[in-house]
């Protein structure tokens, strides 16, 4: 699945448009990662407790969006944009989104349906 | 003979091709359904979903993360952060039991002290429920691996 910010992946042609696929979550830590990153937040640096749980919500919406864009034939997903809101104090929403595409397969190569290119 | 000496199962080259999203739809709704009804090998795509999220991960260490592992291994964090939390632990407990004995003997009235230990019994009951649902459903987590 290729997953990309532009409207279009250079030297590929879209063959088919099945629109908007997303892929939210909320996640939290347990309370005692938070009463380290109230301490963290005191003395100052980086936060890894929340960096952690950010990164997380954004792989598992990430994933969710990538399943709904596989269960509609897409093998591209064009113009993924992200967006966070506050829930909950000590929670992470993530939502991330694009239109769902399939790509015509490079000439002389086959469809790449089952052996899709990484995603990264 | 480990697991990395064997051929792998059918199920288990179908849960890779499940997890890197090689199945056609049919199989794929197939063996979503068989997820439901058979735990270990939820677990197993668990598993493997876990090893797929940690190996999308781009960014090389940092060199501070080195001295964060040290310093998490060493006996004074270690030792600091089990008992800091024990006693924040231990003090929020005993503060509870303190506050529910002065309730039960103070002169508030029979039905409200009733009422009040429903309420926080009431909180508890559901704090246990939620905690053991996430303990029960944790392996089956792939996220908790990733760093940043």
């Amino acid at each position: 699945m290729i997953l990309v910010t532009t409207f279009e992946v250079p030297g590929r042609e879209i063959e088919a448009v099945f629109g908007l696929v997303r892929g939210n979550t909320v996640r939290a830590r347990h309370l005692g990662k938070d009463v380290t990153a109230l301490f963290k937040n005191i003395v100052g640096g980086e936060v890894a407790e929340y960096t952690k749980l950010l990164a997380e919500s954004r792989e598992q919406a990430v994933d969710r969006m990538v399943e709904e864009a596989r269960a509609r034939g897409a093998n591209a997903i064009l113009g993924v944009r992200f967006s966070s809101s506050d829930i909950a104090a000590g929670a992470a929403e993530l939502l991330v989104y694009g239109t769902a595409v399939r790509l015509r397969s490079p000439a002389g190569e086959p469809p790449d349906r089952r052996s899709p290119p990484p995603r990264d | 003979m480990s697991a990395q000496d064997r051929d792998p199962t059918p199920d288990e080259l179908l849960a890779m091709a499940y997890v890197d999203g090689e199945l056609p739809p049919a199989e794929r709704a197939e063996f979503a359904a068989r997820l439901l009804r058979e735990p270990a090998l939820a677990r197993d795509v668990a598993a493997l979903q876990r090893l797929a999220v940690i190996a999308r991960r781009m960014a090389p260490p940092e060199p501070a993360d080195q001295e964060w592992a040290r310093l998490e291994k060493g006996l004074l964090h270690r030792g600091g952060m089990g008992i800091g939390f024990a006693a924040v632990l231990a003090g929020g407990i005993g503060l509870a039991g303190w506050a529910a004995w002065r309730l039960a003997a103070s002169e508030l009235g029979l039905a409200p002290k009733i009422l009040l230990f429903l309420l926080l019994g009431g909180f508890l009951l559901l704090f246990l429920v939620v905690l053991r649902n996430r303990r029960r459903t944790l392996p089956y987590d792939p996220y908790t691996g990733v760093e940043r």
